[in-house]
């Protein structure tokens, strides 16, 4: 191992299949299931049943291309589900005293911020798990959420300028499905081609590594909390304006959804490698399976172990098939 | 090139006799780094005991000793990847306080470590370039970044066939090649080498070695960790010898053989 061993240059097929086997092998799996599901029953290649499905990935989408971010430093964000339900009850009361709907989703989106940044603050700079700090958050959001609403649902009246960013279309297309697929291709950008977007995957990839060169380890570690809070309260402003309510009882188990989106999507839990399009593919993965079930008529409590169980064997293929994608030893030094 | 002050001054360079282990005065030249009782502790295990070292401009400086002697930890105070418990640092003259390795690297302390530090899931490119990117905004300017570090490669004779390759691909010794490059392309005034050749082959320690001697010649100090104790004396001036968190020994490179330093190394012996 001590030479540079001059390797004949492989095709860059190759290297291109290797590099991308994990969000091809998506892809596979995700059309597999569309022509699984086009086949086996007669409404789920229709424009309505897409629509709606799109319609209904769109908050998991928002908020699993954050994780994303979250995971690739090597982190996780339990408490989503609970920001997404906090936001969703505190943006109907606010809504329901009078205030404009712009200043609600701005002052909402500032909240989740906090929230967020609050979180990766005891993560980053008081080196605590962020699966500790986040399964807290999880709990502490949802009983605020319960507590504020009393655990009754908050109805949202006449704001249809609200309710647009909700249930409107352009182009025939849900807004909803255009917000996620802005934030989905905002994601793509700022990894790929941002300065932070390095940042944040030299922290994921090497933390001590990142500190020795002199980048603000802590305060990317820290941000991508942020960037999560943001992402779930516009999850939660989405659903919201979907369903035209406020409940604390909105977005249970979304947390659980999101990962295994971004998971499926070939982004690795230990940190330092994540693809924005694998988690676009995850996500829209786990719609299709969740709605095509239902279409199958199958039982809705079936659904969740069919679920769970392709999610285990498609990611079970990922890490073990794709063996050029094998890493050898945790490397991750935390300090 | 030797002048002297009341001591023998500790001047990088060819002859000259014993030296004192303390050249208190800058009479003759000013050390670029002077570590003046440096004491670090981890916990309850006392890393270094107040080591005092002296580097000078142009002057490659051999840092040997057992393992746990503490040479890693001295060299990461010097790139301030650690914080010392006590002591004094002076750069050029001026006492300085390193908060951090954002610090060191302002002022032009570069560090390989023997852990390498790459980033395995960034390829070669951004790992040249890692915490110094180049931009235009806030997006990365990788044209401009492949280009320089083709040169910067080029410069070190360093073959690496494909720039957009994961680090993780690679092999340990193009992996030490980068982390060797990447300090030395900055132009540092302080290179600080960690085993930079653990993982090299014949030829590329020849290249680390001529290397050192070209950035020498530039002016720049350098102060290399190895336990090929032969390579010392192709590349250093002077040889500093570490014993539990110690220097115990200093010696010029014209006045040592590699039968005394390895005494000096294991057996403890003050001088």
């Amino acid at each position: 191992m001590t030479a540079y061993t001059e390797r004949a240059a492989g095709s860059p097929v190759a290297d291109f299949l290797s590099e991308h086997a994990q969000v091809l092998s998506i892809a596979v799996f995700f059309f597999a299931c569309l022509i699984f599901f086009s086949v086996t029953t007669d409404t789920f290649l229709t424009l309505g049943n897409i629509l709606n499905v799109i319609r209904q990935a769109a908050p998991i989408l928002v908020v699993a291309v954050a994780m994303t971010l979250v995971i690739i430093t090597g982190g996780i964000d339990l408490s989503v589900g609970s920001q997404v339900a906090l936001v969703n009850a505190v943006a109907a009361m606010i809504l329901a005293m009078g205030y404009p709907w712009p200043v609600v989703v701005v002052g909402m989106l500032a909240f989740g911020a906090l929230l967020g940044m609050a979180q990766g603050w005891f993560v980053a700079y008081q080196g605590i798990p962020a699966f500790i700090v986040t399964l807290a958050g999880l709990s502490i959001l949802r009983g605020f959420a319960l507590y504020l609403t009393q655990g009754y649902s908050i109805p949202i009246k006449d704001v249809p300028g609200f309710f647009a960013i909700g249930r409107g279309e352009l182009l025939s297309i849900p807004v909803p499905a255009l917000i996620a697929l802005g934030v989905a291709l905002l994601g793509y950008g700022v990894i790929a081609y941002t300065k932070y977007g390095r940042q944040v995957v030299a922290v994921g990839s090497n933390l001590e590594a990142a500190r020795r060169v002199g980048m603000p380890s802590k305060w990317v570690v820290a941000s991508v909390y942020m960037v999560s809070g943001i992402a779930s309260a516009l999850a939660g402003l989405l659903i919201a304006a979907r369903l035209g309510s406020g409940s604390s009882n909105a977005a249970v188990g979304f947390e659980l959804q999101v990962i295994a989106a971004v998971v499926l999507g070939g982004t690795s839990l230990m940190g330092g490698r994540g693809s924005i399009l694998g988690t676009m593919l995850g996500t829209l993965t786990i719609a299709v399976i969740g709605n095509g079930l239902i279409l199958m008529h199958i039982s809705p409590f079936f659904t969740q172990i069919v679920t769970g169980a392709i999610i285990l064997v498609a990611i079970w293929l990922n890490t073990k098939i794709f063996t050029t994608n094998f890493r050898f030893g945790g490397k991750k030094v935390r300090g | 090139m030797m002048t002297e002050g009341q001591h023998l001054s500790a001047v990088a360079g060819t002859g000259g006799g014993n030296l004192p282990r303390q050249p208190k005065d800058g009479v003759s030249r000013q050390p670029r780094v002077s570590l003046r009782d440096i004491r670090k502790n981890f916990g309850s295990h006392q890393a270094l005991r107040g080591v005092d070292l002296d580097i000078y401009p142009g002057e490659c400086l051999g840092l040997v000793g057992d393992n746990a002697a503490g040479k890693s930890t001295l060299t990461k105070i010097i790139s301030g990847t650690y914080i010392p418990d006590g002591g004094s640092i002076a750069i050029d003259g001026q006492e300085v306080r390193l908060n951090g390795p954002a610090d060191a690297r302002k002022r032009n302390i570069e560090m390989v470590f023997q852990d390498l530090s790459l980033c395995d899931h960034i390829d070669v490119v951004g790992n040249l370039f890692l915490g110094r990117e180049l931009t235009k905004g806030p997006f990365l300017d990788r044209p401009r970044m492949v280009a320089e570090a083709r040169s910067m490669l080029d410069a070190l004779e360093i073959r690496i066939p494909r720039l957009g390759a994961k680090v993780e691909k690679l092999s340990g010794g193009q992996r030490q090649a980068i982390a060797i490059a990447r300090a030395a392309s900055f132009n540092p005034k302080v290179l600080i080498m960690d085993e930079p050749t653990s993982a090299l082959a014949v030829a590329e320690v020849e290249a680390v070695l001529s290397l050192i001697n070209r950035v020498k010649a530039r002016g720049v100090s350098v102060i290399l960790i190895t336990h090929r104790l032969q390579d010392l004396f192709r590349a250093c001036d002077r040889i500093a010898v570490m014993y539990e968190g110690t220097k115990v020994a200093e010696r010029d490179i014209g006045n040592t053989d590699l039968q005394d330093l390895v005494q000096l190394i294991v057996g403890g012996q003050k001088h």
